[in-house]
């Protein structure tokens, strides 16, 4: 199972890149892409779903060029688009048989199937309500659902957490980390602890351009040994956010405690602590941006 | 710095006019920039064109005026105000759906905006925008006057008064009636697009008949355009006396007129009669953005007609409590019913029928019932007539097709689906076709019964015509105005007015001798390659 992403560059008018040069190859597992808003992980997305083509690059799924051919892919996918609607006079079941139908799943083990996705998004007791009705965290659900429905072999989630409650945000990680196993998964957020949880790989992407690719714990040791705590007092805290990559800050009875990643002791009350994958990222999207003003 | 709560509210009251105008602007602005406008600004342009090159001509039978400047202005005037006020109409009918699209009515419903404001603000937008369309061909006339004018004389105020006086405050009753239609409920979605078409026709049928009456009363005269007319009527019996003239028409096609008797028109007298009518219409237009103001939800989807409003509204009426709760462990994909690939077509049509049928009310399927039963029974003389009816019932069912995904914005769910184009789009269309046969079964059996061979086949065209019709311009305009526009005309032209060009029912006897529906299944064919291109430029972008 193998997803070749290969010089893939997206242009929107004349100067708006959405992506560029972005080469990637990505195995089974999950692979969490993180970067900032507007870095282009949305487009690329939908690019992967075979929703919008590239201005140049080529794709390939399992050595298929899935520019050409989109239907190679498109019988194997599950796509969870950051934003989509749903067709309010429809219920939860209607509207998954009629997608069913489109993906063209056998009528039967699908109903079936939709039965139980429906259990298991925990839609099953408003499956016969008009969606039209449906709270942004239950068309959510239903996206998920619908992005399962055809036991997809790539999975492809944009922002899939969005609008979860902190319980169902868990189930939903759960979920991943169960499917992963012979599958591959392609989560895209900006919230670093969903990756935290599920990835087993993470590509950093900003400014349509890819940053880092590795697996966490590569990530982490860029940060091993250059993370720090102290507690300093309010009127130095600018000071500390202008010399310092400030990962955190959380108020204290005695002042304010401020983590920060730097190559050397910052403070000499400072004490080092176990980074995490925030501050990883952090430290990468900074080391980026102050190569791109180089 | 600190942050004083007085000095805060003092900031919020606002200035009512720039709140108007900022609201106009922003309106307008978001319009202008979008590529639909272009479009209808370069249509608006040929439409100028074809007037400026002397393809549009007025006639009063067998009289027409001499292209003098006023002359040139007045007709120029008329073309744009009866062109405007039907396609004026489904131009900017949006301004309120696209607040409640792009969410940012969420946003302005927050804020000390008054109704007043907010609806003064879209109707100033609305009307902005056709009045730049007022302009274009104000510019045409212009030029109609260099290229087929008799040079008798550039006379500027003959020449872009009528425009002033007649087109403006048609345009201004058309922007506010746009805005009217889309602060109510009912009349917000396509079945105010029909209801427009048929007041529109009441409206100009008031006109008409002061023409026919001669009884000239400009305050029942909307677009003006009669009040020229009969302005043109006197010129035209002082030029040839003894000349009868009963009607007048608005001809496209080549300037070959040698047959027309052509008479003097030096303008309109603008008699305080004709100033305090077009005063009075632009009063009407005010009235009518008080009234939009006094129904307008202010955003809020508790108010309106649940089953009728935006559906877009929905989600925020009705939502769904989620008290459904499991424990977290109770799940597990690996439990679940493998899925299995085998794909039905019969079984993606009838997901599409479902689709498009889901919502009707109950009253929907009694009137389509009672339409095939009258089918059935009437004699064989109206059995066309009810034919026609029952064509024109399910319109809002065949106009959301091609358009259903943009607008519920599913497109990225059901274009990420295998095989889009081959499957799903034929279904839709089918899907169509199959309401077109349903709601006009009564009559195919009693063709069959006959054996009435050329009757079933005009039937049968139409069947497959209506849905082609649907999905090609649902599919490249992403909205279902284009086509519950282009169908309503068609079908009142053509069947209604037994036009047997335009007759694609074949209910008119003419329509079937001529074999006008072989040219109609030649259409089909091409508007279903048409809405397959659509499609698969939809799938690439």
């Amino acid at each position: 199972m193998q997803l070749r992403i290969d010089k893939v560059s997206k242009q929107y008018g004349r100067s708006v890149w959405g992506l560029r040069d972005f080469t990637l190859e990505v195995g089974s597992g999950v692979l969490g892409l993180l970067g900032p808003n507007g870095a282009g992980k949305s487009t690329l997305m939908r690019i992967l779903a075979t929703v919008t083509g590239p201005t140049s690059g080529n794709v390939s799924w399992n050595g298929t060029d899935i520019l050409r051919e989109p239907d190679s892919v498109r019988a194997v996918l599950g796509y969870l688009p950051q934003d989509f609607g749903v067709y309010p006079h429809l219920n939860a079941m209607e509207f998954l048989d009629y997608l069913a139908a489109v993906k063209g799943l056998d009528t039967k083990p699908a109903r079936r199937r939709i039965e139980e996705l429906l259990v298991m998004v925990n839609l099953s007791e408003v499956r016969k309500r008009p969606l039209g009705g449906y709270s942004g965290g239950m068309k959510q659900r239903l996206g998920i659902a619908q992005a399962l429905l055809n036991d997809p072999q790539l999975l492809i989630v944009d922002e899939p957490t969005a609008g979860l409650d902190p319980e169902e945000r868990v189930r939903f990680r759960n979920l991943l980390s169960e499917l992963s196993g012979d599958r591959m998964v392609i989560l895209s957020t900006h919230i670093v602890s969903d990756i935290e949880a599920v990835a087993t790989d993470i590509a950093i992407i900003a400014g349509g351009i890819l940053v880092a690719h590795a697996p966490p714990e590569n990530l982490l040791h860029t940060v091993e040994g250059k993370t720090w705590e102290w507690t300093l007092s309010s009127s130095e805290l600018p000071e500390a956010k202008q010399r310092f990559l400030v990962s955190s800050t959380a108020r204290r009875a005695d002042g304010v405690q401020v983590r920060v990643i730097a190559e050397v002791q910052p403070a000499a009350n400072a004490i080092s602590v176990a980074p995490t994958l925030e501050d990883a990222y952090l430290k990468c999207l900074s080391a980026h941006r102050a190569g791109a003003a180089a | 710095m600190s942050f004083s709560p007085s000095r805060w509210s003092g900031c919020v009251t606002v200035n009512r006019v720039r709140v108007i105008y900022q609201l106009a602007r922003a309106d307008f602005l978001e319009r202008v920039r979008r590529y639909s406008f272009l479009v209808t600004l370069g249509f608006t342009l040929y439409f100028g064109y074809l007037g400026a090159t002397g393809r549009i001509v007025l006639q009063l039978d067998k009289y027409r005026g001499a292209h003098n400047a006023a002359y040139i202005g007045g007709f120029m005037a008329y073309v744009t105000s009866i062109f405007l006020s039907l396609a004026g109409f489904y131009i900017v009918k949006n301004s309120l759906d696209r607040d409640r699209r792009t969410r940012v009515g969420q946003i302005l419903a927050a804020t000390p905006m008054a109704r007043i404001s907010y609806c003064a603000g879209k109707s100033l937008s609305n009307f902005a925008v056709l009045l730049a369309m007022v302009t274009v061909m104000a510019v045409a006339a212009v030029a109609m006057y260099f290229l087929v004018g008799d040079h008798s004389g550039f006379h500027v105020l003959p020449l872009l008064s009528p425009f002033f006086f007649l087109t403006v405050p048609a345009i201004a009753v058309v922007s506010a009636l746009a805005l009217v239609f889309e602060t109510n409920g009912v009349l917000r979605g396509g079945l105010g697009n029909v209801v427009y078409f048929f007041l529109w026709n009441g409206l100009l049928l008031l006109g008409v008949v002061q023409f026919f009456t001669q009884t000239p009363h400009p305050f029942l005269d909307w677009t003006g355009g009669f009040t020229l007319d009969a302005s043109l009527a006197a010129a035209a019996k002082a030029a040839y006396p003894g000349a009868v003239i009963m009607g007048f028409s608005l001809t496209v096609g080549s300037l070959q007129d040698a047959a027309l008797h052509i008479f003097q028109w030096n303008g309109f007298q603008w008699t305080s009669e004709i100033l305090l009518s077009r005063l009075f219409w632009l009063s009407i237009a005010v009235g009518v953005t008080l009234l939009a103001a006094a129904l307008f939800d202010r955003f809020d989807p508790a108010r309106g007609t649940p089953l009728l409003q935006n559906p877009f509204a929905a989600p925020l009426a009705n939502e769904v409590a989620d008290s459904t709760r499991t424990p977290i462990e109770t799940f597990s994909a690996a439990r679940l019913v493998p899925a299995a690939q085998r794909f039905r077509f019969g079984t993606m049509v009838a997901a599409e029928v479902k689709l498009m049928l889901k919502g009707q009310r109950w009253w929907w399927y009694v009137v389509a019932l009672g339409l095939i039963i009258a089918e059935l029974a009437v004699p064989v003389a109206v059995r066309g007539q009810i034919l026609i009816f029952a064509w024109i019932w399910p319109l809002l069912l065949w106009s959301a097709m091609g358009t259903r995904e943009t607008r519920m914005e599913t497109s990225a769910l059901i274009f990420s689906s295998p095989r889009t184009s081959a499957r799903q789009l034929p279904a839709a269309w089918l899907a169509g076709v199959f309401v077109a046969m349903v709601t006009g079964s009564g009559c195919a059996i009693r063709f069959l019964l006959a054996g009435d061979t050329g009757q079933l086949f005009a039937w049968l065209v139409a069947a497959l015509l209506i849905p082609s019709l649907a999905l090609a311009l649902g599919v490249w305009s992403g909205s279902s105005k284009l086509f519950e526009i282009v169908y309503l005309l068609l079908w009142y032209i053509g069947p209604l007015h037994a036009v047997a060009q335009l007759d694609f029912m074949g209910v008119t006897p003419a329509a079937i001798a001529a074999g006008i529906p072989k040219f109609y299944l030649a259409a089909t064919i091409v508007l279903m390659v048409i809405a397959l291109a659509g499609r698969k430029r939809q799938l690439r972008t």
